[in-house]
């Protein structure tokens, strides 16, 4: 019924079009947010100018004690108009430490949209806008998901100009730059890259820019936006954007070398180029000691082969390679199985099938609720399972390793696409045997290796650059020692870090 | 749309063929790990038209071991139409831990029993083999088989402590292929079995003994060695761990638990080049367990005496198993290869004419012995005064004067 009824198409905004009263006022007709009222400039009631601003992006006691206070004072404006009266107020005669000049409805209007008040002149067909945004934002409060205990405690937050200073205060380099683009055709979002001029390989700078210009979008409302639209390969399921929330590992990277993205509305720093070896770090490895913080690095690296190939391992070995199972344990599995109706593909398959529904529905639902749905489900899954005979022990020990290795992926998207890789490794175990998990982990590192990030091999420094490096991704040495950063990056100082 | 059909098409087809359907597998060989067959040992007898073989398998740890036979024309026909048998199950021979093979037939299908461990894929190099000697395998391993007692259980028990009380090695497919194809011949363990009396109900009516080493030869034929060249023998291929000894001494007797002998053995060569001799040196350590009678083992004469006595015995079993394999003009002690690592250059002319120059080549052996575990004897200082006590000698010295 409604697809019959389509909404009539919205006028186009004569951007280049005089600043009037009418005119604006035509472009957020039925917006009722927007606010438009007469002043007379120093209470000369032949003097009217038409003030307007957007209700909730402007702070309401600034416009009055900044704007109309000032505006209305005799002293200041009793008879002067128009031109002069324009001229008085980008001289400073009001309280606002940014006034622009707007000749142009589209102007005005971003303005208007951008937490400015605008003064309309509509015999000079022109405006001044204010800048007088609101403060009602979130503030900055400690990381949520990327926890330290000894760290900086200020997480991004959704608004850029507080990010921005975030880093600022963190790079307190007058060679930091900040470059702006407005993205999306309708929402038109402000992004920022980030980068250190003079140390940041230029042709990283470049290749960041071209390719966040080239971001045709309605908004970039959601990190997806940003990251499948930048990255050299979007159809991988492999992380190739390093994101985080705290602003220390942000800059941190930025002193690597790399190039930053802050995104207005999104509580993200978003870093290219982005390597497997990167999503292996987690912030705590640059406030604990260095032995412990490699040891962990090192057990993280095991728990990725842990969670891809554990489930498809016991598949293969369990199915077609009986042999290679020690006599005492595969004497276990024949004792465990011998009561399970489904065959041991179909077990594992419906053992990951479950675990995955564990996770979703504990993800989604309110935390007190989540956590008592894990905890029912472990229960359900994992006991009730066992006691009822329709999955054998084994088959949930080796689940359960698969599941809790794949929660020490310190990144979220990359702990994904192992989960999906997992599931293709099953199958493979499942038709081929050992062959099947081979062919399939040989697919698997071609896909890697094949990966690039700005020209950065994504699984550098294990393939595609020198052998030495292979330490700095493995282990974490100690803050005393001059580090060689990342020679693919590419920085003005040639990999070394200036100490 | 497309893509998500031929992803179903895909994964419907992986499954299906990977046994959630049917059964039908790509590979051959799937099981289903449920009908398992454990099959942990083989006995295998001579047969007038073949070969009888005897296999223990078990279903899982709580099941009980059954045992299934069948004759074939050969090991391989005879244990490879086991699957034809109708046992309900699939029986898997890849975790046979040992073979227990008879006289007979290891006297003349010895190298087959080899040949089929090596070549068949689901076997495995490090199964035991072990000669059933004054009796059948078939026999033993039915006799080995108690209700809770699975006769691979009682052979993996003997397999674990034989070593550690010196009585035997048991030589795996891997080493004995090795030295017969090193040196035309190989040591293999004897078991055979011993009638007990049953300690308790569940257990079966034969126990399993360690009989010493055989020697077989490459291409057929068997000798059998005495205990004490065994331990021999032991001692020269580096397979000695422990061994529990008394010494008889003049006033009582000692137990003492040998628990290192080195065997160190070195090429001698004449002026002009020949080889000489080949020198063995045992450097055997023993703890005291316990001592009987009068023994004092304060009085170093009878330590020294203690001593004197381990080394005799450890050096003749020494000779005796060199003696033996010289008699035997075969080089089961692998004195070829360990000359040649030694001394590769000088001892090139003389290990060109091994089988030869081997029979009549002079052994020298000598064994040194030390007793410890001598926290209950205080050696006196050297320089101790007569009748002094040693810690006033330490106290002395450690003052200076």
């Amino acid at each position: 019924m409604f697809r019959e009824k389509k909404a009539p198409p919205a006028p186009e905004l004569a951007e280049d079009a005089p600043v009037t009263a009418a005119a604006v006022e035509a472009v957020f007709r039925g917006c009722y947010d927007f606010e438009a009222r007469t002043l007379h400039l120093g209470g000369d009631t032949e003097n009217p100018v038409t003030l307007c601003f957007i209700d909730g992006l402007v702070s309401g006691s600034d416009v009055a004690e900044q704007v109309i206070k000032p505006l209305t004072d005799p002293e200041r404006f009793a008879g002067v108009r128009d031109a002069a009266a324009v001229s008085r107020m980008l001289g400073g005669s009001v309280y606002v430490y940014t006034a622009k000049h707007r000749e142009k409805l589209g102007d005005a209007a971003g303005d208007l949209l951008n937490g400015f008040c605008a003064l309309i002149f509509d015999a000079e067909r022109a405006a001044v806008t204010f800048e007088v945004k609101s403060q009602q934002r979130r503030g900055v409060e400690a990381p949520k998901e990327e926890k330290v205990v000894k760290g900086a405690k200020d997480a991004f937050v959704e608004t850029m100009k507080i990010n921005s200073t975030l880093v600022r205060r963190k790079l307190r380099n007058p060679h930091l730059k900040i470059k702006e683009f407005t993205l999306g055709t309708r929402a038109e979002t402000s992004v920022t890259l980030v980068y250190i001029d003079g140390f940041t390989n230029p042709e990283l700078v470049a290749e960041a820019s071209r390719r966040v210009e080239r971001i045709h979008t309605e908004g970039a409302l959601t990190s997806a936006v940003i990251e499948e639209n930048i990255v050299d390969n979007y159809r991988s399921p492999f992380p190739q954007v390093i994101s985080t929330e705290r602003s220390d590992k942000f800059c941190m990277n930025i002193l690597e070398g790399r190039v930053g993205l802050l995104v207005d509305g999104l509580p993200l720093g978003f870093l290219v180029p982005g390597t497997f070896s990167q999503f292996m770090k987690v912030p705590e490895d640059h406030s604990g000691h260095f032995i412990v913080a490699s040891a962990l690095t090192l057990l993280r690296y095991i728990s990725v082969a842990l969670t891809l190939l554990a489930p498809a391992f016991y598949v293969a070995v369990a199915m077609y390679h009986q042999e290679m199972i020690p006599t005492r344990l595969l004497q276990s599995m024949i004792e465990a199985h011998a009561s399970v109706p489904f065959s041991t593909a179909m077990e594992v398959i419906l053992m990951l099938l479950a675990f995955e529904l564990l996770q979703e529905a504990g993800i989604r639902l309110p935390s007190p609720i989540g956590e008592t749905v894990s905890i029912i489900g472990a229960l359900i899954v994992g006991q009730s399972a066992v006691e009822a005979s329709v999955v054998s022990p084994v088959v949930v020990v080796v689940i359960a390793l698969a599941g809790i290795a794949g929660y020490t992926m310190p990144n979220l998207d990359m702990g994904s696409a192992l989960r999906l890789c997992r599931f293709l490794l099953v199958l493979a175990a499942i038709a081929l045997g050992m062959f099947g998990v081979a062919m399939g982990c040989a697919l698997l590192v071609y896909h890697l290796s094949s990966l690039e990030s700005y020209g950065v091999p994504y699984m550098s420094p294990f393939a595609g650059s020198e052998g030495r490096h292979l330490t700095r991704a493995l282990l974490r040495r100690s803050m005393t020692v001059k580090r060689d950063r990342e020679p693919e990056l590419g920085t003005a100082d040639g990999g070394e870090a200036k100490l | 749309m497309k893509k998500t059909v031929l992803a179903a098409a895909a994964l419907s087809l992986a499954l299906s063929l990977g046994g959630c359907s049917s059964g039908l597998t790509i590979l051959s060989n799937y099981r289903r790990i449920e009908n398992i067959e454990l099959v942990r040992t083989v006995a295998a007898d001579k047969e007038a038209d073949g070969v009888n073989v005897a296999v223990c398998g078990t279903a899982g740890e709580e099941s009980s071991a059954r045992m299934y036979e069948n004759t074939g024309k050969s090991l391989g026909a005879a244990l490879g139409e086991l699957a034809l048998l109708p046992l309900g199950r699939d029986a898997v021979l890849s975790h046979t831990e040992n073979m227990l093979i008879g006289e007979e037939l290891a006297r003349e299908r010895l190298g087959e029993c080899l040949d089929y461990i090596e070549r068949f894929s689901e076997m495995r190099l490090d199964t035991g083999i072990l000669i059933v000697r004054d009796g059948t395998a078939r026999d033993l391993l039915h006799g080995l088989t108690g209700e809770d007692t699975p006769a691979p259980d009682v052979i993996a028990g003997l397999s674990r402590n034989i070593a550690r009380v010196g009585d035997g090695y048991f030589f795996t497919c891997r080493e004995i292929a090795s030295s017969l194809a090193d040196n035309g011949c190989a040591l293999v363990q004897c078991v055979r079995a011993q009638k007990e009396e049953k300690l308790f109900e569940a257990r079966g009516d034969l126990n399993i003994a360690p009989a010493g080493f055989a020697v077989v030869r490459e291409g057929g034929g068997l000798d059998f060695l005495s205990d004490e060249e065994t331990l021999g023998a032991m001692l020269l291929l580096r397979k000695y761990k422990s061994r529990i000894v008394d010494l008889p001494l003049p006033e009582g007797a000692l137990t003492v638990s040998v628990d290192s002998a080195a065997a160190s053995i070195r090429p001698r060569f004449e002026r002009d080049g020949a080889l000489d001799r080949v020198e063995i040196r045992l450097e055997l350590e023993a703890n005291v367990i316990s001592v009987s009678g009068e023994a004092d083992l304060e009085d170093r004469t009878v330590r020294e005496a203690a001593e004197a006595e381990l080394s005799r015995l450890f050096r003749r079993a020494a000779e005796s198993a060199v003696a033996r394999s010289q008699a035997l003009g075969l080089d089961y002690l692998d004195l070829e290869s360990i000359i040649h690592r030694r001394e590769p250059l000088k001892a090139a002319p003389a290990l060109k004419n091994w089988a030869d120059t081997f029979p009549g080549l002079p052994v020298e052996v000598e064994a040194e012995s030390t007793l410890q575990r001598t926290y209950d004897i205080v050696d006196p200082p050297e320089d101790a005064k007569e009748g002094e006590d040693p810690w006033e000698k330490m106290i002395r010295l450690l003052r200076g004067s």
